[in-house]
């Protein structure tokens, strides 16, 4: 919890000199990539996708998390991790490695909460199989400073919903690191979005009707209004997914979405990434095995279906949406279609994160 | 696999996209073309005569010969769902018979005119719906003059557009788009090896769909086997299927490779020689034992064609599957 203390020596720390995005050129972006050698790595990019930095990691990553002034970038492996990396993007050294407790492991995905100050990573308690989220304070050097239980199993992303909220992808889905990503309770998964004080208190909590509890809750973003969107996986029958979005506003049930059957069966039950455009004004689900971008409005109406094969990173862009894919494609999308902002020799890597945003 | 992929990529400069040419004009255009063919025939026939028993030979060949082109779910199969609308197959809702029965129930006018019958649910289109309507034993009994028969010639005629949209747009269009992958202008393929990983996925998906679907489905568990959700199985053709689906994928192979694929191809006449002597067109056997274990004996063949292919083809090429498609996170 941020004391009086802490908010006082962070005000100190403002008016010193100190190293912000502008310093790395103010990227718009950060991706992770394999690249034609077999490496991996984090990339900055300016608003139209050219390279800022380019930062090697060892392993694969899943997502990344940018922090909101400086130019610090947390990147987490593909799950289960054990590890995430703070990475200093001015130098691009390797700041800090946060280590995941004895009986933890991370599941990919982390955010930014009380200016910054708190980071909070979600995380698998191996032995019972509950979620936790583990929190981190970056003033004492990402030591970390406790956990609170996530609201359900397998959280994935997670969204600062406020300052001092933080939104839970609760996927629902148990895994134990020693069985790899084998899915051990899919007959009575229980998925749900949780609001959560970093105190532990459970805010709200929003499970699907029954018929879609095999729908994996598993990327969140935010709209500039509060409105929540979340993209699901199903986990049942083969062809027999219901909606992979669906938008929700605190104190009220959630609006389940989907496009016309043959756009909605071409998805295969599996939305990788979610995003709102920068207005808020429409909301994307991207499915890689479906090669498909999704648009909806914020009503949940469907609005149109792009394609581009691999495609999953998907975030804001200036105008629309900015999205990635496995062939090194980085694309705008808006309602008219995707066009091609650049080509790179790599392999974007599932999620494409705004900065500022 | 690891190491597979990073000399997939290193080999990804070389130049190795002739494969794209042979595909166009050895498969893709022969295939649809065949298939416009085979559709305007049934197209034809149903406006002779429209009984289940006239229809069906006609129905036959046009299904043959589109298992020739259903895995070429790229570019105009893509557009429109038109893929989707031919072969709306796995049904595991069982909209089809429904979407069907309805339409027989309600008499619905949709049939009446190729414009209305174009907006009908694509349930209730296509190859799955013509064959309820020709083969099951509740419906397929209609005569001249009636509403099933108004409806079989409205499915006949809309298949027949369909792919004559399909084998148009091939040659008029998508297949300039995929010879001139990475020139400036094309925004479906960003570059050479766009065209080629498209193709490529076509094959290793298509081999997929026949061990995941096409036998996975009827195999179900073998505690609980499933050989009523066999494809096609009224019209008898679930065997035929994955056999003709496997030589045209074979053919794709071939097309796409420009070396010699001696792994391939031996992975691919063992599991056609399975296929030819397992003698169980519609995967009946699956409800014993013993029939289930000769089905999935058929799925590990085909499963090793496509590690062949993974192993032989896409390094050749320079290609691989779905980095982020494949990753399910």
């Amino acid at each position: 919890m941020p004391s009086r203390r802490h908010f006082l020596a962070g005000l100190a720390a403002l008016s010193l000199p100190r190293p912000s995005w502008a310093d790395v050129g103010n990227p718009a972006f950060l991706a992770a990539a394999r690249e034609p050698n077999g490496r991996y790595a984090l990339f900055g990019l300016d608003p139209a996708g050219r390279d800022l930095f380019r930062i090697a990691l060892p392993k694969r990553g899943h997502a990344a998390t940018a922090h909101p002034t400086a130019p610090e970038a947390v990147a987490f492996a593909r799950r289960p991790g054990r590890f995430a990396l703070v990475i200093d993007c001015l130098s691009g050294s390797l700041r800090h490695q946060l280590d995941a407790p004895s009986g933890r492991h991370f599941y990919g995905h982390g955010a930014f909460l009380n200016g910054g100050e708190i980071l909070a990573t979600s995380e698998n308690d191996i032995d019972s199989g509950t979620g936790r989220i583990g929190l981190w304070s970056r003033s004492r050097g990402y030591a970390r400073i406790g956990e609170i239980p996530s609201g359900g199993v397998g959280p994935h992303e997670i969204r600062a919903w406020s300052d001092d909220i933080l939104a839970v992808a609760n996927g629902g889905i148990r895994t134990h690191p020693d069985r790899g990503r084998e899915k051990l309770n899919l007959e009575t998964m229980r998925p749900n979005l949780s609001y959560l004080k970093l105190d532990g208190t459970l805010l709200d909590q929003v499970e699907l009707a029954p018929e879609w509890r095999q729908s994996s809750i598993r990327h969140l973003a935010l709209a500039p209004d509060g409105q929540v969107a979340f993209a699901m996986q199903w986990q049942g029958a083969p062809g027999a997914a219901g909606p992979l979005l669906g938008l929700h506003r605190r104190g009220s049930r959630p609006v389940l979405a989907e496009a016309d059957l043959v756009e909605q069966l071409a998805m295969d039950g599996y939305a990788g990434s979610v995003a709102y455009t920068a207005h808020g004004d429409a909301v994307g689900i991207t499915s890689p095995r479906g090669g498909r971008l999704h648009v909806f409005d914020t009503e949940g109406q469907f609005k149109v279906a792009h394609r581009r094969a691999d495609i999953c990173g998907l975030a804001p862009g200036a105008e629309g949406f900015v999205a990635t894919d496995g062939l090194g494609g980085l694309l705008r999308g808006d309602m008219a279609g995707l066009s091609p902002l650049g080509r790179a020799d790599r392999a974007w890597d599932n999620h494409l994160v705004a900065l500022g945003g | 696999m690891r190491l597979l992929l990073t000399a997939a990529f290193c080999l990804s400069l070389t130049p190795a996209f002739a494969g794209v040419e042979e595909v166009i004009e050895d498969h893709a255009l022969p295939g649809t073309a065949a298939f416009a063919q085979a559709a305007a025939a049934l197209d034809t026939a149903a406006r002779a005569d429209c009984t289940a028993p006239s229809l069906r030979p006609a129905y036959q060949k046009t299904f043959d010969a589109w298992l020739g082109i259903a895995h070429l779910s790229l570019g105009p199969l893509e557009e429109a769902g038109r893929g989707l609308t031919i072969g709306f197959w796995p049904d595991s809702r069982g909209m089809v018979g429904r979407t069907v029965a309805k339409l027989i129930a309600d008499k619905d006018p949709a049939a009446q005119t190729p414009e209305g019958f174009a907006e009908v649910s694509v349930a209730g289109r296509g190859l799955f719906a013509l064959e309820r309507v020709l083969y099951d034993d509740a419906l397929a009994g209609y005569a001249e003059g009636s509403y099933s028969c108004t409806l079989a010639r409205a499915m006949t005629h809309d298949l027949a557009v369909l792919a004559r949209e399909v084998d148009t747009e091939w040659r008029e269009g998508f297949a300039q788009s995929l010879r001139s992958a990475g020139a400036d202008g094309n925004t479906r393929f960003l570059s050479e090896r766009e065209a080629v990983q498209a193709l490529y996925t076509a094959l290793s998906t298509g081999l997929e769909f026949i061990a995941d679907q096409r036998l996975g489905r009827p195999m179900g568990t073998f505690d609980a086997p499933k050989p009523r959700v066999a494809e096609a199985r009224r019209s008898g053709r679930s065997l035929r299927n994955v056999i003709l689906s496997l030589e045209a994928l074979r053919g794709l192979a071939r097309s796409l490779s420009d070396a010699p694929i001696p792994q391939t191809e031996a992975a691919f006449a063992a599991a056609l020689d399975k296929a030819e002597i397992l003698d169980d067109p519609v995967f009946a056997g699956v409800a014993d034992p013993v029939g289930r274990l000769r089905v999935e004996a058929l799925q590990t063949l085909v499963s090793k064609i496509s590690s062949a292919v993974a192993q032989e083809i896409a390094p050749a090429l320079g290609v691989s599957v779905g980095f982020n498609a494949t990753d399910g996170d």
